[in-house]
């Protein structure tokens, strides 16, 4: 009889490839014992009843609150009731939405596997034949139906906000569906804080700076990059004739002149904008192209898309600063201007950041499938593997 | 290469930066018996479950659970363990039935067979009249039967018993002890670590000692060569006293009662020591094991560290 003594040493441990299913191993059944679980616990917990109807109300307020709000502007303008309110109050409404499931989101998942290994019923669950990623996906699937229970709530009131008019029906799907994406990988990357740090506080606060830096944080150093961005150049401008004094009483003549002056090309940093989830969202309606008719809609998402589209055009070339001035007897003739009305680009911001937006969302699995890997070579600081 | 069966363990060694939580353990531990797990606090017991378990890696040794490494081959080591720890969470807001089902449903057995798992389990660990009641409002014991449960629902080769009759009442504990009895019959791998260690004596056949992460001495426990301690009184302790000096073993009197001890090796030299008593006229009112055997090599082997 002879038992070989190994060295297993620091290798890191291949958690079962070897024989059997793997650390990846997926399985239908497999995800929906751990999901089932996870659900069963949620729906039993009175906390998430009450969540659930604090949202709706919430919503529902908000959309109440806007619609009274610009029924009354609208009526006082006497611009009557045939202006559609529509646009103004469902991009309010989504925004609304959006930013309420960004703070709620973090909390569904940020607690799923450091609560459980607190608990102590983490461990239980790894020895079964369970592989680490059917947990993981599982708990995450879990969070994400919850999340979306937030977003089914508030869907009659964004229908509501959007039968009121001006927007296209379409832009209701995009919009769901984007924020029911954002909303997962939000879920994601709380789960794979919550595989990294012992603390379920201390992986929430990490989900949420998260979020504020993709939020936040690039919109601003998009913002603080514009003088790196800028550069001085000579830009052809259609521009008033040399030596008019405008005390003339004919017209001036535009005339092609170069101008020496800062141009700042948003096309090299627009990508600081995309993975903003509220840029996300927006940008997945139809674009808009009419940049009158968007003033007038005052509809914010059309808004905040055009903007990001503009940002990604940057340099829209030749400049007119002269067919505004024209006047003749008193009045504008606007002649025909040889520079093209600028046309923001048609193409799409939303796929680049929603793919950056995945990444993380999948980084944080993928971090979590690791962490969860047995046996482990060495336990996170602080918590006991049972 | 590998024998198959049981529990088998060599030069496992874990520590946890400068700490050594196990130092050498070299274990086995053979199907069909139930062998116990003995050492003090803080001795590495634990850990050394944890790896037998497959959550965590040994630094070096190596570990074979019923033929299979948790290291290399996490899958089927798993699917042959059965593991409770010593301090473990339920689902609180699952009933009992739920729990078992859904760990059933983890060892992939289908919704049917879960359910009929769980029943039988329930009624093995008397839980039948608590099973739809959420987990919660289960006592401690009531917890441990629910953990010991859990750990059989995929009827393991090996279970891995980390401190199981914490918490039990006197019921349960004969109960535990009959079914671990019966599960060892049936030719299933039994480890238990408990400080209790008379009801060692009755359940176990084995005993691995460990202290300082090290295992210390293996014996087991009905071996009839080792020499125990035996306490005998008599109506008269002085003639009892007298009579020993004159003709019986060595002896000494007992700290905290009047009973003298004296060592003997076996029942046979119990009983002839007995008989020359009676035939001597020393009247004898008892004469039984001072202590349970893992009680008394446990302080034996304090003694020795000492």
């Amino acid at each position: 009889m002879s038992v070989d003594v190994e060295v297993v040493g620091s290798a890191p441990a291949d958690g079962g490839a070897a024989r059997g299913r793997g650390t990846w191993s997926l399985s239908w059944h497999g995800l929906r014992t751990v999901t089932e679980l996870e659900l069963r616990q949620r729906v039993r917990s009175t906390r998430w009843k009450t969540a659930l109807i604090v949202w709706f109300v919430v919503v529902g307020l908000i959309t109440l609150l806007t619609t009274g709000a610009f029924q009354i502007l609208s009526d006082d303008s006497g611009l009557g009731g045939g202006e559609p309110f529509g646009g103004t109050v469902y991009s309010i409404v989504v925004g609304f939405v959006l930013f309420l499931g960004l703070l709620v989101a973090p909390t569904l998942s940020s607690g799923a596997i450091n609560g459980d290994r607190n608990a102590g019923t983490l461990a239980t669950l790894q020895v079964t034949l369970l592989s680490p990623a059917e947990i993981v996906l599982g708990k995450l699937a879990a969070a994400w139906i919850a999340a979306l229970a937030f977003l089914v709530a508030s869907i009659p009131f964004l229908a509501w906000a959007l039968v009121g008019g001006g927007v296209h029906w379409f832009a209701l799907l995009t919009t769901v569906l984007m924020l029911a994406l954002v909303l997962g990988v939000v879920c994601a990357i709380g789960l794979g804080f919550s595989a990294l740090v012992s603390k379920t506080s201390g992986s929430a606060v990490l989900t949420y700076l998260t979020i504020g830096a993709v939020t936040v944080a690039l919109p601003i150093l998009f913002g603080l990059l514009v003088p790196v961005t800028s550069t001085t150049e000579e830009v052809e401008v259609w521009d008033i004739e040399a030596g008019y004094d405008w005390e003339e009483t004919t017209a001036p003549e535009c005339e092609w002149r170069t101008h020496e002056m800062p141009v700042w090309h948003s096309e090299r940093t627009w990508w600081l904008l995309a993975p903003n989830p509220f840029v996300v969202v927006a940008d997945a309606q139809p674009l808009q192209g009419d940049v009158q008719e968007l003033a007038n809609n005052a509809n914010m998402l059309a808004m905040l898309q055009y903007g990001v589209r503009y940002a990604r055009t940057g340099d829209t070339g030749p400049q007119d600063w002269c067919s505004d001035f024209v006047y003749e007897n008193g009045r504008e003739v606007r002649p025909d201007s040889p520079v093209e009305p600028v046309q923001v680009t048609d193409q799409l911001v939303w796929p680049w950041g929603l793919g950056f937006d995945l990444l993380l969302g999948a980084g944080g699995v993928v971090v979590a499938v690791n962490r969860l890997r047995i046996p482990t070579t060495e336990l996170p600081q602080g918590t006991r593997v049972a | 290469m590998t024998p198959d069966g049981g529990i088998r363990a060599q030069g496992v060694r874990r520590s946890f930066g400068p700490v050594h939580a196990v130092a050498d353990v070299d274990l086995v531990a053979a199907p069909g018996r139930v062998t116990a797990l003995i050492g003090p606090n803080g001795s590495g017991k634990t850990t050394l479950l944890l790896m037998l378990a497959g959550l965590l890696t040994p630094d070096a040794g190596s570990i074979r659970i019923a033929g299979a490494d948790p290291v290399t081959e996490s899958y089927v080591a798993r699917s042959r363990t059965g593991w409770m720890p010593d301090v473990f969470g339920t689902w609180d807001s699952l009933t009992a039935r739920e729990v078992l089902t859904t760990v059933a449903a983890a060892y992939r057995l289908d919704a049917a067979a879960g359910r009929d798992r769980a029943s039988e389990l329930l009624e093995l660990v008397h839980l039948l009249e608590l099973a739809d009641q959420p987990a919660h409002v289960l006592s401690r014991g009531q917890k441990q039967r629910l953990g010991l449960a859990r750990a059989l629902v995929h009827d393991p080769d090996v279970l891995l018993l980390d401190e199981p009759a914490s918490g039990l009442d006197p019921r349960s504990r004969v109960d535990l002890r009959v079914l671990l009895r019966h599960l060892a019959a049936e030719g299933k791998t039994i480890l238990v670590s408990s400080h209790v260690l008379t009801e060692l004596d009755e359940m176990a056949d084995d005993a691995v000692f460990i202290s300082g992460g090290r295992t210390v001495d293996t014996r087991s426990v009905a071996d009839a060569d080792r020499p125990r301690e035996w306490r005998v009184t008599g109506l008269d302790p002085a003639a009892l006293a007298v009579w020993l000096d004159e003709n019986g073993p060595a002896y000494h009197q007992e700290a905290d009662g009047p009973g003298l001890l004296v060592k003997l090796t076996g029942d046979a030299e119990a009983a002839a020591l007995l008989r020359s008593a009676v035939e001597g006229g020393v009247a004898v009112s008892s004469l039984a094991p001072a202590g349970g055997v893992l009680e008394q090599a446990y302080l034996a082997l304090e003694e020795e560290r000492r």
